[in-house]
């Protein structure tokens, strides 16, 4: 692995349950408030109704019936996030712009009215088929700003956020690109729902990672979108980052198909893999967001790797504030560690309660000060993907 | 950097593994099989597709381990255990090694499988957890890397047609940095009864028989599913491999000026599809000799990862296929109308997508 340079990051936006911006989003974590419902966005005949963490339909980013809930989440995260960064449409187009997106539901085609339609044998409208092959999530980006790099949608289930963020901040490391616009997004469906119910991994409470008493996820929806930008361009903008990509890793548990291996190897190899890139030691991380779903299987490995590799770190999991929002739920989480290494605290695990003496580990239980400069984002996936990134303090990214 | 191609695993219309390809490519000639799309005895119509048969995939791994694994992941199966018999290298260190893999739909029949679990009994509490697990994207990259024990990053990416071009580009990047020491890089689609019938409604197909990558202005493509895998690595052992990946370049028509070197060969990706068909005529010009393949392996956007195989099989060999169709072709422009033995060092593939991005993957001979 070669130690690579810290990628500067010019803007985050961020969009979920917990705000509609990443200020609104860090302040109520703050105030340990969590915006948990049941789905008003589509209905279902399970015998229990199952909390999730929505986005209110009505917000005014999310009226364009031509294209993907995601693909909407995702633009107006976009937005947020060049304007953040101090680019637009026009000085965007004059640099060199790579897009990578990770998104789950976002290049899934499987629409249920249609489907429904066509196996009773009508012919279905068309719509929902055009709908799905405008939304392809970084597609959808670089039309909107024209650009001319590369792009990548990853689907790499529950990783795919972290993923995209260290790819892309991997195009700027080989000067494939000025600047690239990186992140995750994803929506919630009855598809999702309804698997996700099916594998018996859902908490029909407000999930609590980590806890004695977890009996699951709750999932949830949004978005988060990085600009990531090369040290030259932003010396020439003359730009503060808000944070830096300082490193990224990513191994596989080769294991089982949805769950992870019992002694996290896969899981510490993308720990040591991202640290060696970043040239930072574990001593220097400051905290960590953990996966955290509250899940059984997930936080027992997560809390025994944390205890080994990072011990004495404090971490958390901001799951109980936004739900699982699956491809997205990376880059959230990576976008919220930026906030809190620039805010110097952590909020607290909501839901975290009551240790579970079978854990080697616990997250924090309260709102926490933290001092360091640095701190590690993790992300473990269906298909026994792990990947993490350290990401360095910056400016103000609120 | 260069990245070294040292082993191929092929499935498609054609058969399975380099030399069925390689024959297909001989002969000009590849089966397609009659289905029906939409529902039978409702909206049903008759059509051609290429389809996979995936049954060798039972001489490498056993029956038993296969038994929960679809189609989709099948055909990564059998793709990526065909690559790495084919590279010979018996010391693979899979701790070391990455696995990507690109597909434009991914898993389509589980994902209806999965739709039919609910929809049958009207339901939501009979959603099948087998279905959904294996519904997802990164579904065949976990199994190969269950299968196979590669440990290193695994990585699935869906951009439609620019998925394995996209793909690629961070084979090379994983290369480069030293995260692996070896890529299992592959392109899979499986078809879909769905999808063709999503075809049919969509673009309406000239009445011609097979595809016409050369009629521009025709709408010939016919769907189909099959995998490519690569085996790639940054280190030479001399001349045992496929070829060199020189470059990966992707960006837009409508802003890049595309260089395709005079001395090279120029493998088109048109596969029958009107739109993004169209968009080639720019780049057909009387200095390089070009060919397009997808006549023999349908039309699906991971195919574009069986054209750099056959860049790769016709450096190794040393041998330029004849392009099976160029009904269609201006007067003037080059195309490869008999095998013979290659007179150029490099092959370009070039692919273009219907919202004006390209990939242009330009390939050469080891001569080390």
């Amino acid at each position: 692995m070669i130690q690579g340079k810290h990628i500067a990051v010019s803007g985050i936006e961020c969009i979920c349950a917990a705000g509609l911006n990443l200020k609104d989003c860090v302040d109520s974590m703050f105030s340990n408030i969590r915006n948990v419902a049941t789905p008003s966005g589509f209905s279902s005949n399970h015998k229990t109704v199952y909390p999730v963490f929505e986005i209110p339909g009505s917000s005014p980013f999310l009226q364009n019936p031509q294209i993907f809930k995601t693909g909407q989440l995702a633009l107006e995260a976009a937005h947020g996030a060049v304007k953040k960064a101090g680019l637009d449409k026009k000085n965007l187009q004059q640099k060199r712009v790579g897009v990578c997106i990770g998104t789950t539901v976002g290049s899934s085609l499987n629409n249920e009215k249609f489907y429904q339609e066509y196996r009773s044998g009508k012919d279905p409208d068309m719509a929902p088929i055009k709908r799905f092959l405008r939304s392809n999530p970084a597609d959808l980006i670089a039309r909107e700003y024209n650009l001319s790099g590369p792009c990548q949608t990853i689907v790499n289930a529950c990783s795919s956020g972290t993923d995209a963020i260290g790819i892309g901040a991997s195009w700027i490391q080989a000067g494939i690109c000025d600047v690239v616009i990186a992140g995750g997004a994803d929506e919630l469906c009855r598809v999702t729902y309804n698997g996700f119910i099916s594998l018996l991994i859902v908490d029909s409470s407000p999930c609590r990672p980590f806890d004695v008493s977890r009996a699951g996820l709750n999932l949830g929806e949004g978005a988060a979108i990085f600009v990531l930008e090369s040290e030259k361009s932003l010396t020439e903008r003359k730009i503060a980052p808000s944070a830096f990509i300082c490193g990224y890793g990513s191994s596989s548990d080769a294991y089982h198909l949805t769950a992870p291996k019992p002694d996290g190897a896969g899981l510490k190899r993308a720990i040591t893999d991202a640290l060696e890139e970043s040239g930072v030691f574990a001593s220097d991380i400051a905290f960590v967001n953990a996966h955290g779903t509250g899940t059984e299987n997930n936080d027992r490995v997560e809390s025994m790797v944390l205890d080994l590799m990072l011990n004495g770190v404090p971490f958390h999991s901001t799951k109980g504030y936004t739900g699982h929002t699956l491809g997205a739920s990376g880059a959230i989480e990576a976008a919220f560690t930026s906030a809190f290494l620039v805010a110097g605290k952590i909020p607290s695990s909501i839901g975290f309660s009551k240790k579970d003496p079978e854990l080697h580990s616990s997250p924090q239980a309260e709102n926490k000060q933290i001092d360091g400069n640095f701190a590690i984002s993790e992300s473990l996936a269906f298909g026994g993907n792990n990947s993490v990134l350290v990401i360095g303090r910056g400016s103000e990214p609120l | 950097m260069r990245i070294y191609v040292k082993g191929i695993g092929t499935a498609g219309g054609f058969g399975c593994g380099v030399e069925k390809l390689v024959s297909a490519l001989s002969n000009g000639e590849s089966r397609t099989k009659a289905v029906t799309l939409g529902v039978k005895g409702k909206a049903e119509v008759e059509a051609q597709v290429f389809v996979t048969d995936t049954s060798a995939l039972f001489s490498f791994i056993p029956k038993k381990s296969l038994r929960r694994i679809n189609n989709y992941s099948k055909l990564a199966l059998l793709g990526a255990s065909l690559a790495i018999e084919d590279s010979g290298i018996k010391d693979l260190d899979r701790t070391r090694m990455g696995i990507i893999i690109a597909s434009g739909y991914g898993a389509m029949n589980t994902t209806f499988s999965f739709l039919d679990s609910v929809i049958d009994e009207g339901k939501d509490e009979h959603a099948s957890p087998i279905h959904f697990s294996n519904s997802v994207h990164n579904s065949a990259a976990a199994h190969v890397s269950i299968l196979m024990k590669i440990e290193g990053p695994s990585l699935t990416v869906s951009q439609f047609e620019m998925s394995f071009p996209s793909a690629l580009l961070t084979a090379r990047r994983w290369l480069e940095e030293k995260r692996v020491d070896s890529v299992l890089l592959g392109g899979v689609d499986e078809f879909s009864g769905v999808l063709g019938y999503c075809g049919q409604r969509l673009f309406k197909k000239d009445d011609v028989s097979g595809i016409k990558p050369f009629e521009f202005n025709k709408q010939t493509a016919i769907p189909g599913g099959g995998a490519a895998f690569f085996i790639l690595t940054r280190d030479t052992d001399n001349d045992s491999e496929y070829c060199i990946i020189e470059d990966v370049s992707i960006g837009k028509l409508t802003t890049d000026k595309i260089s395709i070197p005079e001395d090279s060969y120029l493998f088109i990706g048109a596969d029958g599809n009107k739109i993004s068909g169209q968009k080639y005529q720019h780049f057909l010009n009387n200095k390089n000799i070009v060919a397009a393949y997808s006549p023999l392996y349908g039309s699906f956007p991971a195919a574009a990862a069986l054209d750099l195989a056959v860049a790769g099989v016709s450096m190794k060999k040393n041998r330029i296929f004849a392009s099976p169709e160029y009904s269609g072709l201006k007067d003037g422009l080059r195309i490869i109308k008999e095998e013979s033995k290659i007179n150029h060092e490099k092959i370009c593939c070039l692919k273009i997508c219907d919202h004006d991005e390209y990939a242009l993957i330009r390939v050469s001979k080891n001569n080390s």
